[in-house]
């Protein structure tokens, strides 16, 4: 089974993201901002694909994916931003820090597991 | 396991990852006469495709998955059609 | 309501209250830069889940109010009083729509109209235009295929090629060839080319290119892609540009017949140069197709009128000419009239649906490719993010709290559990006694009294925890009054800065939740009647800004909240003579009651010293019913004043409200109540059916002789039961069944219990007194001494 990890400091993207995702039998771990991601990163959790949000405190997700391709064993994993409508520059920034696309708010969901096939291979 | 390496025949089963593409790197460069087996593999990571085509390993089935059959096959065949033939 | 919507309504209403604050602190602190992201994330990431409910003017209005932070957090505004009332303003809306929402899961009707106002009011510093709607694409034109063909298809192979022209010659038919050239880290962005090429749909070939010269063995990275990738498909050009849109500017498109091919074998290099246009970014593709389209639109249906003709013309030559720009190519108009914009932005379109390589020849330096291409605002678009480029360091390993939330319900079922674990419990001590007693088995019954020890330390561990989940921090009772000071400070013409301290102080949830309205209205009285005009304050020989100072502090079981202003104090002469003219109190006390005693008088039911009564605090409840309240808790209210200096009003509050649970009942008229854990049954006799052994009066029950004591007469008080029953209740007091003879039963309720003051404070009958809700005041009885002084008194 492929794990998710997602990190969104909104309780409510986690949640409608995450019900997606486990119903198409996806393993899902979720984190609240890029630090307590990173920790459970550094604490071993090895996820075949990570979407991020762009504007979270205590870590954003820039910072976050710049800091994931710093971790042996993440460095090809693929990394999803997702971003609004008008954070366009934002994925530029993301993609120069090592994401691999973008999802663009509100995920819909047959998009979102359409995107993660494309990105995953083997999922 | 997508990748089984023995003496000098390497046999990648399913998805090979880019996390495969190290070792298959390694037992490239030090064997001899290399020969990879393909038949049950269903995708291979981009790295991997270039080590075939740079260490031009004797493939030694072709794989069942149409993709590669079809398009990355006659590539990887080109210098060994005799070989292929006889798989 | 679906899990999804709650999740959403609880985060929003934190979000809320984050951003409230934040504005709040935002006026003082305009150049916050955190504080500004912080109050910009919260409004983004309202309307980033409102959108996944059918909330279209909530997130309207959101976005509307985030693109107004977003130039405050960008510095191309200046946030002022007047953005922060209309920001604090939507934010309130919003509020009142979650509300509707969490009843009726929608939006109130008059939400578009609302919204629409503030949505106005919000855009005005913006310059007053809305968000542009997005250009609308209309039907697009199948695009003609190139004339000519990039080299690069050349890797097909000429053989597949001569075919594949043939074919496309016969059925009038093109294909899209795509050249995708992965950049060497690509693997490090999570990128796997083979697999991206795979989804390609209706692939007709596929070729991936080596590299003109491999690196030598011993230098051959394989992490570094080294490989291009070529290919045919029948698959639409949209189709190309979704799939490979994390990638654009790796990846050329060219639509080509076999015309083109057939060129393209005959050795005709590619002379797309001129046409072409390199497929940057799909998205600003179509942008750029919207607007040629919506100038094309423009100059079919031009006014007749010359001048105006003239200016429709001149601004849609400007359009064209930005799109131009922005696609990397110069346009010339031949002459400025509708007819060369037109043939421009002709052109322009046709080399856009083309989108073929421009550099096949003369390779551009890579940069310039990049600047061409990159969209308007890339430096806008990395300045946010440079507020806050230290998050990671600035907080050292701090990991987000762990904290969950928890419904109310859930805390106040566990509570009850406990309750009844204390009950089945206490039952042990009669399985004990009755081991011992009935059964003659000692040893059991010790055994069974130290289990129960166990139990009861158990059982008290747990309700302690099951309080302490209930604690929550002050802050939540001060949290709305940054904004109450703010508002009504403005409104009165007030200046008045809110300190406050010791918001970390823990006290139970419903002690917090009861505090709200006294506290609100205290801080209204300071600011109303204790907080001068800042021109009276100067004069006064003080700082033009008045404090209001709000501070907790714990104090054993018990917090202690004070609310301090530095305003006017209480005039102790003019309190007396107002109580006096209201007849609250006596011509005689108007003399000699002292000045200190003096403020006490404004607790009395209806007071009121304010002059004018003003729509802040006058609206006829007073410090009386502060009073009340903070009484009703279980606690007290003291209030100091010093003339001129200012006026501190105390709340001395129980850390926790021991909640006890009552069973009430009424004898010769007044209401008793005994804890609910003590009873064991009521019961209705017939009035014949009460016996008396010895002196005692006794029921039978089921076989077992219970003693019934008559309450009122225990205690004085006339009444004697009438009526053909009795109504008795019946309870475990010391180990052994009592009946009670009672008049008149009435419901279980919760109350925290105070200990006895006054005249019964020394009554040993009563253990304690509540007060209900409807204000009258129970008494609660100690059974233990009741059966003592029923003993006596027989």
């Amino acid at each position: 089974m492929k794990t998710i990890m997602l990190v969104d400091d909104s309780a409510t993207m986690l949640m409608s993201i995450k019900s997606v995702l486990v119903k198409a039998g996806y393993g899902v771990e979720t984190a609240s901002h890029g630090k307590e991601a990173l920790t459970k990163i550094t604490g071993g959790l090895r996820p075949d694909l990570i979407i991020s949000d762009v504007n979270m405190p205590q870590m954003d997700g820039i910072t976050f994916t710049r800091e994931v391709r710093k971790t042996a064993g993440m460095r090809f994993t693929p990394i999803l931003m997702l971003t609004t409508e008008s954070e366009a520059g934002k994925r530029a920034e993301g993609k120069a820090a090592g994401a691999t696309g973008w999802l663009v708010k509100p995920v819909q969901s047959d998009q979102l597991l359409g995107v993660i096939k494309q990105v995953v291979p083997g999922a | 396991m997508p990748l089984t390496l023995r003496d000098n025949t390497a046999t990648i089963t399913g998805t090979l990852t880019v996390e495969e593409v190290e070792p298959l790197a390694g037992w490239l460069r030090s064997t001899d006469r290399p020969r990879v087996n393909l038949r049950g593999c269903t995708h291979l990571h981009t790295g991997a495709l270039q080590l075939l085509l740079f260490f031009r390993p004797t493939v030694v089935s072709r794989p069942l998955d149409p993709f590669l059959s079809t398009h990355i096959m006659p590539l990887l065949g080109k210098r060994n059609k005799e070989l292929e033939a006889s798989s | 309501m679906n899990p999804l919507l709650a999740q959403f309504l609880a985060e929003a209403d934190d979000l809320l209250s984050q951003v409230d604050e934040g504005l709040l602190r935002l006026e003082r602190e305009p150049h916050d830069a955190d504080l500004v992201n912080e109050v910009f994330r919260a409004a983004h990431t309202i309307k980033g889940s409102s959108g996944l409910f059918d909330f279209p003017e909530l997130t309207r209005l959101t976005h509307a109010a985030e693109d107004l932070l977003d130039a405050v957090r960008g510095g191309r505004l200046e946030l002022d009083a007047t953005m922060t009332d209309d920001l604090l303003a939507a934010f309130d809306l919003m509020r009142g729509w979650l509300a509707h929402v969490t009843t009726t899961e929608r939006l109130p009707s008059s939400a578009n109209a609302d919204g629409a106002v503030l949505i106005g009011r919000l855009r005005a510093p913006l310059g007053g235009q809305d968000s542009p709607a997005p250009a609308g694409h209309g039907p697009q034109a199948a695009p003609a295929p190139a004339a000519t063909a990039p080299q690069w298809v050349g890797a097909l192979g000429e053989e597949w090629l001569e075919t594949t022209a043939s074919w496309l010659e016969a059925t009038s038919a093109s294909l899209r060839f795509v050249r995708y050239t992965p950049e060497e880290d690509c693997y490090f962005r999570g990128e796997d080319p083979l697999h991206l090429l795979r989804q390609v749909p209706a692939a007709e070939r596929f070729v991936p290119v080596t590299p003109a010269a491999w690196p030598q063995a011993a230098e051959y990275d394989e992490y570094a892609c080294l490989l291009s990738f070529v290919l045919a498909t029948r698959a639409a050009t949209g189709e190309l540009e979704y799939l490979f849109r994390y990638v654009p500017e790796q990846v050329e498109i060219a639509d080509l017949g076999a015309t083109a091919l057939t060129r393209l074998l005959a050795g005709e290099a590619a002379a797309v140069a001129e046409a072409g246009i390199r497929l940057g970014d799909a998205e600003q593709a179509q942008d750029a197709r919207a607007l040629l389209e919506a100038a094309l639109h423009v100059l079919s249906a031009l006014p007749q009128e010359a001048a105006a003709r003239a200016a429709r013309v001149s601004s849609v030559e400007r359009a064209v000419q930005s799109v131009a720009r922005a696609l990397g190519r110069d346009v010339e108009f031949p002459a400025h009239d509708a007819e060369s914009v037109e043939a421009a932005a002709r052109a322009l379109l046709a080399a856009l649906e083309t989108a073929v390589v421009a550099e096949e020849a003369v390779p551009a330096p890579a940069e310039e490719t990049v600047r061409s291409l990159a969209p308007a605002g890339p430096a806008e678009e990395t300045a946010p993010a440079a507020l806050h480029p230290a998050d990671g360091a600035a907080d050292g390993g701090k990991v987000g709290s762990r904290t969950l939330k928890v419904e109310q319900e859930k805390v106040d079922r566990l509570m009850e559990l406990v309750g009844e674990l204390n009950v089945a419990k206490n039952a042990l001590t009669f399985l004990a006694a009755s081991a011992e007693e009935e059964f003659g088995n000692r040893i059991l019954g010790r055994r069974i009294k130290d289990q129960y020890a166990g139990m009861h330390r158990i059982a008290e561990e747990l309700q302690a925890a099951v309080m302490d989940v209930r604690m929550l921090p002050l802050s939540v009772a001060f949290a709305r009054f940054p904004r109450l000071v703010r508002d009504l400070g403005r409104k009165l013409g007030k200046s008045v800065e809110l300190v406050t301290d010791g918001e970390d102080t823990m006290a139970d949830k419903d002690v917090i939740e009861a505090l709200g309205d006294p506290l609100v209205h205290l801080v209204r009285n300071s600011l109303d009647h204790g907080v001068e005009a800042p021109r009276v304050r100067v004069e006064a020989g003080k700082e033009a800004t008045a404090t209001i100072r709000l501070t907790a502090v714990s104090d054993g079981d018990a917090v202690v909240i004070e609310v301090a202003d530095d305003g006017a104090g209480v005039d102790p002469e003019r309190v007396k003579r107002k109580a006096y003219e209201k007849g609250l109190i006596t011509e005689e006390q108007l003399e000699t009651l002292p000045e200190a005693e003096a403020v006490n008088l404004l607790f009395l039911p209806g007071f009121s010293t304010a002059e004018t009564v003003s729509d802040v605090s006058g609206r006829g409840v007073g410090m009386d019913a502060v009073k009340a309240s903070v009484e009703r808790l279980g606690g007290t209210v003291t209030m100091r004043s010093e003339r001129g200096a200012g006026t501190v009003v105390r709340l001395r509050l129980p850390l926790s409200m021991a909640v006890t649970q009552v069973m009430v009942f009424s004898v010769a008229g007044q209401r008793f109540g005994v804890p609910v854990d003590a009873v064991v049954e009521t019961v209705r006799v017939p009035a014949g059916e009460i016996g008396r052994v010895l002196r005692q009066e006794v029921i039978q029950l089921r076989g077992e002789v219970v003693p019934v004591v008559d309450l009122a007469g225990t205690l004085r008080m006339p009444w004697s039961p009438a009526g053909a029953t009795r109504d008795v209740l019946v309870m475990w007091v010391g180990g052994q069944k009592v009946g009670l003879l009672v008049e008149r039963f009435h419901r279980e309720v919760d109350v925290i219990l105070k200990p006895m003051e006054g005249l019964l404070a020394d009554h040993p009958a009563f253990s304690g007194t509540a007060l209900l809700g409807d204000g009258l005041v129970l008494l609660v009885l100690n059974m233990k001494e009741v059966l003592g002084v029923a003993a006596h008194a027989a």
